[in-house]
């Protein structure tokens, strides 16, 4: 049996590492005594896995995990337990149980949606919406450890349009990003394009980033949840 | 002012999860639960701040009284302070982000002479007065504790006062004082607070002892030494003996931790298994200022790990203490341990290893699989050198451990070493490079192939107060250079990999060990000339501070290279571990004939005084069981 669930990282821990996140939710798994499977060998771990990472400083409504059991269990108790034993700035959002042999989550994941607040100069109607009538914006992406190295992607492929609201100098942004099994796009990428590309006078080292949601796509690309139905 | 770090400034920064606190664990209280609060401060960066177990101690006995709000706060790494100091930010705790000057008190932990620097630049970003002296009734107390507070001179302009030994009982005190004296109108100010704590046994009011120096050479006692220790204040004690905590079972332990999101140096359950340590190595300061051993019960340490598992969630229990392999029930609380846990993948572990198969059987039985090498600390090469120091241990011994652990299965051996030992010679040196040699050969006795990895890691020796050596010279950086090229060239062998420390390190930290107060001028001029993180190779320069301890009128040689006589009056001897200066003189006089001093926890009483002083005694409970 695996135990899904949707947790958070709030606003206090969202600068906590990738590796530090998954390390804590290990550690209150076990503080909550759950009977999670390990891995055979002489250096035992859990059977765990965190669907598409989260980038460091971003904080997520968001963040999907599935966990092998050894043992079944009663998923309201697990839950509460669970729940006691996790520090601040992460809650369990939803959760359920499935088949060892059921897909794997991170395989069905298909997009994300982000809500984006940002100091911006002035309003900047024409440049936004430049961005989202246009049918073609190229954006180099750095290739991770390539020294340097980018490759160029077409971002409308990943991003189709942006809601937006101007407000006391400050821009709110909301859009989805497609999650594809070939790659995606970071948040902070598109405000580095908006700024680059379409002259859209961002503070980006103010950027407050929130992943809203993460969700499969059904045929139709039409969003469904990742967990229950 | 509470400013918040922006998320522009932690986007900017090296692991910024540093700063942001809210681990499972911590503890915030809020200003409606709060009387008295307190910072404790670790002078470093977070990582070794958090794995220091005496603040895990102290965090718990405090926050678990009523009225009492202990947080924590630690030295922002250098990319931090530029930012906070470009943002006019300044330094707050963890838990409530509160400035430390807005802090009752704020406690820093004295673990190492070369963090000096950073416990006053940790005073001027957390917005406190500076100088003792200058202080008001708007800055904190500000207070200091742990191993170096046995010579807590250098700092006496930078403390309010000292907290000596152990501060589990002692602390509680000093916060219900404050309690008391904030209700009754905060009679008298500052310095009537200082008046009141100074008559709590173990504390340490610097302000009120006036130091005298000798002005014109008399007799051998050169200029520059201490004449005499006077109280300024009718109250304040001649002597202050440290505290102790008699018997450890009756005292809490931390069960429930703060669990970090970040990786720490130590980053694991640290169950403390018994204090002190009686073997008596000559150049050991922890050995003599932590003295009676007092052991906790197993039946008490299976407890605490039970819970201790059940609160973090690690999968580590490492067993410490001064000298693990020397508690009585090593063996079956290892086994109960390990059985105890299996199920739920727990290990536990052993911070050091005696040198003897003995050790060897234990380390085998807790490493399962993972071979990764084991490290042994022979101290000193040669027989005659570590009679010297009392280590107590043959070369016999170190081969037959080495040959153990080679039949075990192991492949790699660390070795630790001093070098600049009192009265060492050129052979002695070579010495140990002729040990390593003999533990590769073992190898190849014992498997029939060659190719053990050998590591030489070797530390030059700094004098510390309170050792049989606190009399001696410190060799001169270039005597150390001199020594270490020497073993250098005897250790150019296939295999052996030879690690040693900047000598001019050394000469600074013990500059400071046997300081006194006038260095605190230094240590002020070094900091305003930039001087943090000298612990960190990489901040630390030594013409900085050979600069500034010459600005201060004052001289590094004489305080450590110089060899002082039986007659002298040291600095730190109005602040008492309880061990005798007649037991430590004759220690040192033994350790020139290389006589040795055997381990009182069994054997007989050596005299050091410790028990006697501090009305204590040795807990060891397979001698007790007897």
């Amino acid at each position: 049996m695996k135990l899904r669930m949707q947790i958070t990282k709030e606003a206090g821990i969202r600068f906590v590492s990738h590796l530090e996140y998954t390390r804590t939710i290990e550690r209150a798994m076990r503080r909550a005594k759950l009977p999670v499977a390990y891995s055979e060998g002489f250096n035992p771990h859990m059977k765990f896995s965190l669907a598409s990472a989260l980038g460091v400083g971003i904080t997520s409504q968001a963040e999907f995990l599935e966990i092998e059991l050894a043992k079944d269990i009663n998923l309201e108790i697990a839950i509460e337990k669970l729940s006691a034993a996790l520090p601040m700035g992460i809650h369990v959002k939803a959760a359920d149980l499935v088949e060892n042999k059921a897909a794997k989550l991170m395989a069905s994941v298909g997009g994300a949606d982000y809500y984006v607040q940002v100091p911006c100069l002035e309003e900047c109607r024409e440049q936004i919406e430049s961005f989202n009538i246009a049918d073609s914006v190229l954006f180099q992406k750095p290739i991770p450890k390539g020294r340097g190295k980018t490759k160029e992607i077409q971002v409308k492929d990943f991003i189709q349009k942006i809601e937006w609201e101007y407000n006391n100098n400050k821009l709110e942004l909301k859009f989805a990003c497609k999650i594809t099994p070939t790659g995606s796009m970071k948040a902070t990428e598109l405000l580095k394009i908006l700024k680059d590309q379409f002259a859209v006078p961002l503070v980006l080292e103010q950027a407050d980033i929130e992943r809203t949601d993460l969700y499969a796509l059904n045929d139709k690309g039409r969003k469904k949840v990742l967990i229950g139905k | 002012m509470k400013k918040e770090l922006s998320l522009d400034i932690l986007s900017s920064v090296e692991k910024p999860a540093r700063y942001t606190g809210m681990e499972y664990g911590s503890i915030i209280k809020t200003d409606e639960e709060t009387e008295v609060s307190i910072a404790l401060a670790f002078p470093d960066v977070y990582e070794v701040g958090m794995s220091y177990l005496g603040f895990k101690i102290l965090y718990h006995i405090l926050n678990s009284q009523p009225g009492v709000a202990a947080e924590r706060a630690y030295a922002p790494w250098v990319d931090m302070e530029a930012k906070m100091r470009q943002n006019s930010l300044f330094l707050t705790s963890l838990e409530t982000m509160k400035v430390l000057k807005d802090f009752d008190f704020v406690g820093f932990t004295l673990q190492y002479e070369l963090s000096y620097s950073n416990i006053l630049n940790m005073l001027d970003l957390g917005g406190i007065t500076m100088l003792a002296a200058e202080r008001t009734e708007d800055d904190p107390l500000v207070i200091a504790g742990g191993p170096c507070v046995f010579n807590p001179e250098p700092l006496a302009d930078f403390i309010d006062f000292f907290v000596v030994g152990e501060g589990e009982e002692v602390m509680v005190e000093v916060m219900n004082l404050y309690k008391n004296w904030e209700k009754a109108g905060k009679l008298g100010g500052r310095k009537g607070f200082l008046e009141c704590v100074v008559k709590i046994s173990g504390i340490y009011v610097p302000s009120f002892y006036k130091i005298t120096y000798v002005e014109k050479e008399n007799k051998n006692i050169p200029v520059g030494c201490v004449t005499g220790v006077e109280t300024i204040n009718s109250l304040a004690p001649a002597v202050v003996q440290k505290r102790i905590i008699n018997d450890l079972d009756t005292i809490d332990f931390p069960t429930k931790p703060i669990v970090p999101f970040g990786e720490i140096v130590h980053d694991r359950i640290m169950l403390e298994i018994f204090r002190g340590c009686s073997r008596g190595c000559r150049f050991c300061h922890a050995g003599m200022v932590y003295r009676p051993v007092r052991e906790r019960k197993p039946e008490v340490l299976k407890k605490l790990a039970r819970q201790l598992v059940d609160n973090t969630g690690y999968n580590e229990i490492s067993l410490v203490s001064l000298s693990t392999a020397d508690y009585s029930c090593l063996e079956p609380l290892i086994h109960d341990l390990i059985k105890e846990f299996q199920e739920e993948k727990v290990s536990v572990s052993l911070p050091s290893l005696r040198i003897d198969s003995f050790s060897v059987g234990l380390a085998k039985e807790v490493q399962a699989v993972r071979k990764s090498g084991l490290t042994f600390a022979p101290e000193a090469g040669s027989q005659h050198m570590r009679d010297v120091i009392n280590k107590g241990v043959t070369k016999e011994d170190l081969m037959n451990a080495v040959g153990a652990a080679f039949a075990n299965g192991w492949s790699q051996v660390k070795l630790y070493f001093m070098i600049g030992l009192p009265g060492e010679t050129d052979e002695d040196i070579v010495a140990i490079a002729d040990m390593a040699k003999s533990v590769q050969s073992k190898y190849k006795e014992v498997t029939g192939k060659g190719g053990a990895k050998v590591t030489v890691s070797v530390s030059s020796f700094v004098p510390k107060p309170y050792t049989a050596f606190q009399w001696v010279g410190q060799n001169t950086i270039e005597e150390i250079n001199r020594k270490q090229m020497l073993l250098k060239d005897a250790l150019k062998i296939k295999n052996i990999t030879y690690q040693y420390h900047d000598s001019v390190t050394s000469v600074i930290e013990g500059v400071f060990a046997r300081g006194d107060r006038r260095l605190g001028k230094a240590l002020y001029l070094a900091w305003q000339r930039g001087a943090k993180f000298d612990g960190w190779s990489e901040h630390f320069s030594y013409d900085r501070w050979v600069q500034a301890i010459s600005d201060a009128g004052l001289d590094k040689d004489f305080y450590a290279t110089r060899e002082r006589t039986q007659e002298e009056v040291f600095p730190w001897e109005h602040i008492q571990p309880g061990v005798s200066r007649a037991f430590l003189w004759n220690e040192y006089q033994k350790s020139q004939i290389g006589a040795l001093t055997g381990d009182c926890r069994h054997g007989d009483c050596t005299g050091c005084g410790v028990c006697q002083n501090l009305d204590a005694k040795i807990i060891d409970w397979k001698s007790s069981a007897l």
